[in-house]
C-alpha cells in the first residue's frame, strides 16, 4: 500500500496538523518508507485467526472487581472553577469570538441567558 | 571510560542521617559537577531545569527532616526526573514547545513518593520530544550527549537521565518506557535501567504517549540502587486506576539469591546473524557467566519478535496521535500568535509547537486509526501484539525464570547518523519493544563493553516477576564484578 499526496494532505488535515510543501513531500517518502515495513504483518494472519480461536492462556495485569464508588468530586464544580458562568467554563477569547461580537451580534455567552 | 566506585543510595542516606554529609551538601556536589559538564564543548545537555530555589529549599527541608530525627530510606539523595514527569516546581516540558515554560498543577505519585523518601529533585532531565525517539537527539533543546563518546547519542527517549547519571551527577534518575527509553539509554550509556511490569507503577502525573505501553522506569549505577528506588515508587495508587492493587516486594532482600537455582532462557530471535560482534562476543561471555553461576541456561524460542518493531510502530503511533489531540493551543502552554479562528488555533499551535518526529507519528498513528485502513494497519498490529504476549506467556509456563538477551543491537551510534532514514532508528528498539508489548518487566545492565562503548544485557521476567529479574541482574553483576577484581 502506498500512499500519496493527496493522503498524506488529508491525514494532516484530520491530525490538525498544518503541513508546508517541502513537508508534504518529505512526510510523503517518509511515511511510504515506514508503511513499507509494516507490510510484513500480514504474514501473521492466518495465525491470529487461529490463535483467537483457541483459548488464550491467561495473560495480563489482574483486575479489580467492577464496583462503583461514591463520586470523588464532591464540591460542586462551580466551587473549583477558575471561571464559571451560566452552568460552564470560562476560557480565553478566540479571535473568532471576538470577531463575532465585533461584528454586533451578541456574544456567544450572552447568547446561552435563556438556557 | 572506567567505571569509578561509587556510594550506593544506601551509603549516601546513611551518612547523611548520621550527619557525615547534608542534603545541600550533596546538592552542591551536583551542582558542580553539572556546571563543569555544561562547561564542556560541547556541553553534555542533561538538563532541562537544574538547580535552583527550588532544589536548594528542597535539600533544606531533607536535612531539616533529618535533624527532627526521621529516618527515611533516600535522605538527602540528589535525584533527577525526566521532564515528562510533572513537578510542582520546575516547568514540565516534555522537551516540546508546546509545553514551552508550563508549570503542572499536580505533581507525579512517583516523585512525590521519592521526596516523602527524602530524595531531594534536583532537576529536569532531557528527552526526545514527547519521549518519541530513541536517541535524545529529538528535543526541542537540542541533543543530550553520550558522557563516554561526545560525538555519540546517550540513546533515548530518557537520554538526560541516562547521561546524567552515567556522568556522575546524580546517583540515580527517573525516566519513562513506552518501547525500550529507559533500558536502551541505560545501555548505551553504561548503568542500569529497569522498566517495571505494566501497572507495577503508577502513571499518575506522566504526561501519556501511548497509555497502553507507557510505564515509568529507574536508572541507576547498580542493580541494589535501582531494585531500592523501583519499591519506593511501586505499588497501587489511589490516582492511577492502572495501578496494580499488589503489594510490592522488598527487591533488595528478595534478590539475595542471585542466579542460583534460576532457569535462564536464551530466546534465539534476539541473537540474529546481523547482530554486531562485538554484542555478541559481550553477551556470550556473559551468559558463560551466568551458567558459571549456577543458573540453568536453556535455548528458547519467541518466534514472533521479528515482527516486534511494526507492531509497536503502529500501536505505539495510533496512541500518541489520540493522546496529543489535547495539545491544540487552549488548554496548556503554547498558543500560535496571529491566529484569527479556532481552526487556525489548533493548526497553527500544533505546527509551530511539535517537531518533526512527534509530526510523523502522530501522522503515522493517524492513518493507521483512519477509516479504511483501521483493520489493516491498527487491528493486525494489535493481532501481533497478542502473538508477541503469548510468546513470554508459553516460555515462562514452560520453566522459565527470566530471559537474557542483550538490550541493544549495537553501541551507541553517532549523532545525526539516523537522519535520514527514521525507521533505521526505529530499529534501535528491536530487542526492547518486546516487553513493553507483552507488559512484562525488564532491566539492562552493563555486561562489558564493544570497541571501548558500553554495552547492555537485559533480562525480562513473568508479569509481576520483579523478584526474580532483580535477582538474576543482581547475580550478574555481581558475578562480573568478582571476575574483574
Amino acid at each position: 500500500m502506498t500512499v500519496e499526496r493527496r493522503d498524506v494532505e488529508r491525514i494532516a488535515e484530520l491530525a490538525r496538523l498544518r503541513l508546508g510543501a517541502a513537508e508534504l513531500d518529505r512526510f510523503t517518502v517518509q511515511l511510504n518508507g515506514i508503511l513499507g515495513h509494516m507490510d510484513q504483518l500480514a504474514e501473521l494472519d492466518a495465525e491470529a485467526a487461529e490463535a483467537e480461536a483457541q483459548a488464550a492462556p491467561e495473560i495480563g495485569a489482574p483486575l479489580r472487581a467492577d464496583e462503583g464508588k461514591p463520586d470523588a468530586l464532591r464540591r460542586p464544580v462551580a466551587e473549583i472553577a477558575t471561571d464559571w458562568r451560566h452552568g460552564f467554563f470560562v476560557v480565553p477569547r478566540l479571535a473568532s469570538q471576538d470577531r463575532l461580537a465585533e461584528g454586533g451580534d451578541a456574544s456567544a455567552l450572552e447568547g446561552i441567558d435563556g438556557a | 571510560m572506567a567505571r569509578e566506585p561509587a556510594p550506593s543510595l544506601d551509603a549516601i542516606a546513611a551518612a547523611v542521617l548520621a550527619g557525615e554529609t547534608s542534603a545541600v551538601a550533596l546538592l552542591e556536589a551536583a551542582e558542580r559537577e553539572q556546571a563543569r559538564r555544561e562547561a564542556a564543548d560541547p556541553p553534555l545537555n542533561a538538563f532541562l531545569a537544574f538547580g535552583g530555589e527550588h532544589a536548594r529549599a528542597s535539600a533544606d527541608a531533607a536535612d531539616a527532616r533529618v535533624r527532627a530525627g526521621e529516618s527515611t530510606p533516600l535522605a538527602g539523595v540528589p535525584v533527577a526526573v525526566k521532564d515528562n514527569l510533572c513537578t510542582l516546581d520546575y516547568p514540565t516540558t516534555c522537551g516540546s514547545r508546546i509545553l514551552e515554560g508550563y508549570v503542572s498543577p499536580y505533581e507525579a505519585t512517583v516523585v512525590r513518593r521519592l521526596r516523602e523518601a527524602g530524595a531531594v529533585v534536583v532537576g529536569k532531565t532531557n528527552l526526545d520530544e514527547f519521549a518519541m525517539g530513541s536517541s535524545t537527539e529529538h528535543s526541542a533543546w537540542g541533543p543530550t550527549r553520550n558522557p563516554h563518546d561526545a560525538a555519540r547519542v546517550p540513546g533515548g527517549s530518557s537520554g538526560g537521565s541516562a547521561a546524567a547519571v552515567a556522568a556522575g551527577i546524580v546517583p540515580v534518575a527517573l525516566g519513562s518506557e513506552t518501547g525500550g527509553s529507559v533500558r536502551q539509554p541505560a545501555a548505551l550509556c553504561g548503568i542500569v535501567g529497569v522498566k517495571p511490569t505494566y501497572g507495577r507503577v503508577s502513571r499518575y502525573g506522566l504526561v501519556a504517549f501511548a497509555s497502553s505501553l507507557d510505564q515509568v522506569g529507574v536508572m541507576a549505577r547498580s542493580v541494589a540502587d535501582a531494585a531500592r528506588v523501583t519499591a519506593i515508587i511501586a505499588g497501587e495508587d489511589p490516582l492511577d486506576s492502572t495501578a496494580a492493587l499488589l503489594p510490592v516486594p522488598d527487591y533488595v532482600a528478595e534478590m539475595q539469591s542471585g542466579l542460583d537455582g534460576l532457569v535462564v532462557g536464551i530466546p534465539d530471535e534476539f541473537f540474529p546473524d546481523e547482530l554486531d560482534a562485538g554484542m555478541r562476543a559481550a553477551c556470550e561471555a556473559a551468559i558463560d557467566v551466568i551458567r558459571a553461576t549456577g543458573a540453568e541456561v536453556r535455548r528458547v524460542s519467541l518466534p514472533h519478535t521479528t515482527h516486534a518493531i511494526p507492531t509497536y510502530y503502529l500501536i505505539a503511533p495510533a496512541e500518541a496521535s489520540s493522546n496529543l489531540a489535547r495539545f491544540d493551543g487552549v488548554r496548556y502552554g503554547l498558543r500560535a500568535a496571529g491566529a484569527t479562528t479556532t481552526e487556525d488555533v489548533y493548526y497553527g499551535t500544533r505546527a509551530q509547537g511539535f517537531g518533526d518526529e512527534v509530526k510523523r507519528r502522530i501522522m503515522l498513528g493517524t492513518y493507521a486509526l483512519s477509516a479504511g485502513y483501521h483493520d489493516e494497519y491498527y487491528d493486525r498490529a494489535q493481532r501481533a501484539r497478542a502473538l508477541i504476549a503469548r510468546d513470554f506467556a508459553r516460555v515462562f509456563a514452560d520453566g522459565v525464570d527470566v530471559l537474557f538477551t542483550p538490550t541493544t543491537p549495537t553501541t551507541a551510534f553517532l549523532i545525526g547518523e539516523n537522519d535520514a532514514d527514521p525507521y533505521r532508528m526505529y530499529l534501535a528498539d528491536t530487542f526492547t519493544v518486546p516487553a513493553n508489548l507483552a507488559g512484562v518487566p525488564a532491566i539492562s545492565v552493563p555486561i562489558g563493553t564493544a570497541g571501548g562503548l558500553p554495552v547492555g544485557g537485559q533480562f525480562m521476567a513473568p508479569m509481576f516477576g520483579e523478584t526474580a529479574m532483580f535477582a538474576a541482574a543482581y547475580g550478574l553483576e555481581r558475578a562480573l564484578a568478582g571476575g574483574a577484581e
